[in-house]
């Protein structure tokens, strides 16, 4: 059975990368569809002739792939790498494929044929990437590569940009660490609890939680953190069941760094009436009322910057942009969806205290620790 | 340790134990006819979706449980069709079936719920949970028996309901004939091809309610692969329990108390992969008892002879 699962497995690996292929010519042999849509977009928008102009220059299109380590849906990174490439295609008019895969088996052999087609820019969505584009892209020195979240040295043809997830973190940390004592508000205990699920325990992830835990120390030094992972970012149920568990523990807000099983931790915390934080893009809506703020990576304009400099020749091989607080690269929402659910018993006080500590971060006074490997790059 | 081994760890066991029951009872009366039913991952994943479409487009979750029932026993007749008709390996028809409900529920999501990866919404009608005043100030009973989701009892109901049909009626010993002994079945006059289509039905009717209570009892959401090879841990709490419906309960329980504690154990900070492991120790574990003893059983029952 085994040597059955490992055909089918070599089976699909091949016919994704047919496809991957395959659609890569499809649309460069039809320039002639994709740019009617755009003009049609952006008749009423002002940066038509920008768009217009850039394709008639080479008179081909700028060609950008996007490969994903998971599939889009997540309603977090990848949705928001996406959306990042949509803004670069309407505004820019270039044009995009995208590779996904669950499977880490996938991921290499879909960035290899990604790079292989020719693209002039490739993507690696994903820390995921870093090892896969140091063994590959010094193969392709004509192709620019881009690693989002991660500090890739594989060679001056790629750039990196790293997300300081800590200091994000730091913030959401803070504001359940305040939250936790609002006794007043349904749902909360008396217990100085607060919880936190993640994915994968993958370094990156334990950045977040570097800066979480210092964050609630810092606004209660004898709060009690519950710490999960799953094991994996794509089982919702297994990560209702470790909400579960840490709010029977008496944690009553708990944050998820875990994509679609964070969603299930988050609908555990909506179904017993307590709280959660969303992460990577906007998830306060996801349940209203039960999400306090979400910890945003502005991954979209990450993307869409970085496919905006290959385009214009400011692509700088070798060097990594750090998306910090003070370049807005994270940070979190205005809380709006929960004031809303609140009314006048939303407590204030966490969002002044949340723009102060921000401040404090932005200008140094408060240096947000980092997981080893992780925090600002030395160049 | 008082918040790990507290009183609510006994509902948590009943909670996660559930999902991987109606798949371990959707295998088990299929195995009592000798057809190793691998494909109960695709028959819980298709009825899943299909619930959830349902319920969010109805309103209704009886009606809900009913589709995700009519959905279970297609793709269970699919596997039947293939195997029992036109002699295709069970394995293989359970893999494809397998695959083919991977794909046709991300079809569906995009295109009947217009979204990728998850869907979520307040408009998904879940599976009433059973609320009972007279316990709510009785502090433990009220912990333990309180708010059961209506499908985590009836999956108990279901045990008793096999086990009387695999071991008291005729049509069950009729079953096991065929299971055991095909040709000695056919000789008896008992119709082995139609006894493995009617098992294979009603494992399609528990696959469905295993679908229906994961997306619609335990959680309000689809999401790719929301099942996550829960299925294939039902096989394993199948041959666990020896195909007999009580003893895979047992076996069930044993697996959702391993995951519950294991969900509670990792807040206090034992490494996240040693907890993680747990659950696949345990089934390999339980599979080597459970062949040993296999093994002593059919040693006595040759020397008996």
């Amino acid at each position: 059975m085994k040597k059955k699962l490992l055909a089918l497995l070599l089976g699909c690996t091949m016919v994704f990368g047919l496809i991957g292929c395959g659609g890569s010519k499809g649309e460069s042999e039809a320039p002639t569809e994709a740019p009617a849509e755009t003009e049609a977009d952006a008749e009423t928008e002002a940066p038509a002739d920008a768009e217009t102009e850039a394709p008639s220059e080479s008179g081909e299109k700028f060609k950008v792939a996007l490969v994903y380590s998971g599939f889009l849906g997540d309603k977090s990174f990848n949705d928001l790498a996406h959306d990042g490439a949509v803004m670069a295609q309407e505004q820019l008019g270039i044009e995009f494929t995208e590779l996904e895969s669950g499977e880490a088996a996938d991921w290499e052999a879909n960035f290899v044929a990604m790079a292989d087609a020719g693209y002039d820019l490739v993507i690696g969505v994903s820390t995921q990437f870093l090892e896969i584009m140091e063994k590959h892209c010094p193969n392709y020195p004509d192709t620019k590569f881009a690693l989002i979240d991660g500090v890739s040295e594989a060679g001056d043809n790629v750039v990196s940009t790293l997300f300081a997830q800590n200091e994000g973190s730091f913030l959401a940390g803070a504001a359940a660490a305040m939250f936790t004592e609002k006794t007043e508000i349904e749902g909360v205990n008396d217990k100085a609890i607060i919880g936190w699920v993640g994915g994968m325990d993958i370094p990156v992830l334990h950045d977040f939680y570097a800066g979480y835990e210092q964050g609630a120390k810092y606004i209660n030094p004898d709060i009690q953190i519950l710490q999960s992972f799953a094991g994996t970012f794509t089982d919702a149920l297994k990560g209702k069941e470790l909400a579960t568990a840490q709010i029977d523990q008496g944690a009553d807000i708990i944050m998820n760094v875990a994509n679609i099983t964070g969603i299930g931790a988050m609908e555990a915390a909506a179904e017993q009436g307590v709280y959660a934080i969303g992460v990577d893009t906007n998830q306060d809506a996801l349940y209203p009322g039960h999400i306090l703020t979400s910890m945003q990576k502005n991954v979209d304009n990450c993307t869409f910057q970085i496919i905006e400099a290959a385009m214009n020749g400011e692509f700088e091989g070798g060097t990594a942009t750090y998306m910090d607080l003070a370049h807005d690269g994270v940070g979190l929402t205005d809380f709006s969806v929960m004031k809303e659910a609140l009314g006048d018993q939303f407590p204030q006080d966490i969002v002044d205290k949340i723009e102060e500590l921000k401040e404090k971060i932005a200008s140094g006074e408060i240096v947000v620790d980092s997981y080893e490997g992780y925090g600002k790059p030395a160049n | 340790m008082n918040d790990v081994f507290n009183i609510t760890l006994i509902y948590a066991t009943i909670r996660s134990a559930t999902p991987i029951l109606f798949a371990a009872l959707c295998a088990t009366v299929t195995q009592q006819a000798d057809i190793l039913n691998i494909g109960t991952e695709g028959i819980m994943l298709t009825s899943a979706f299909v619930a959830v479409l349902t319920s969010f487009t109805t309103g209704s979750w009886l009606l809900a449980i009913v589709l995700a029932i009519v959905s279970g026993i297609a793709i269970a007749l699919i596997m039947a069709v293939a195997n029992i008709k036109y002699n295709a390996h069970i394995c293989a028809a359970g893999i494809a079936v397998n695959m083919f409900a991977l794909a046709i529920t991300k079809f569906g999501l995009k295109q009947f719920l217009g979204t990728a990866g998850t869907f979520t919404s307040p408009e998904i009608k879940e599976i009433p949970r059973i609320h009972i005043a007279a316990l709510d100030n009785i502090p433990i009973l009220n912990d333990i028996f309180n708010n059961w989701c209506v499908t985590e009892v009836f999956g108990i109901v279901m045990v008793v309901i096999l086990w009387f049909l695999l071991f008291k009626t005729v049509w069950g010993l009729r079953v096991r004939c065929v299971g055991r002994l095909p040709m000695a079945a056919e000789t008896a006059g008992i119709s082995v091809r139609r006894m493995k289509y009617e098992v294979m039905i009603i494992s399609g009717v528990l696959g469905g309610l295993a679908g229906a209570h994961l997306s619609l009892g335990y959680s309000q959401m689809f999401a790719d692969n929301i099942t996550n090879g829960r299925g294939f841990m039902g096989v394993a709490a199948m041959n666990f329990g020896g195909m007999n419906p009580i003893f895979v309960w047992l076996g069930t329980l044993i697996f959702g108390f391993i995951d519950s504690v294991g969900a509670r154990l990792q807040a206090y900070g034992l490494p996240s992969q040693f907890i993680l492991m747990l659950p696949y120790f345990f089934t390999i574990t339980i599979l080597v008892l459970a062949m040993w003893r296999k093994g002593r059983l059919s040693e006595k029952a040759k020397s008996a002879l």
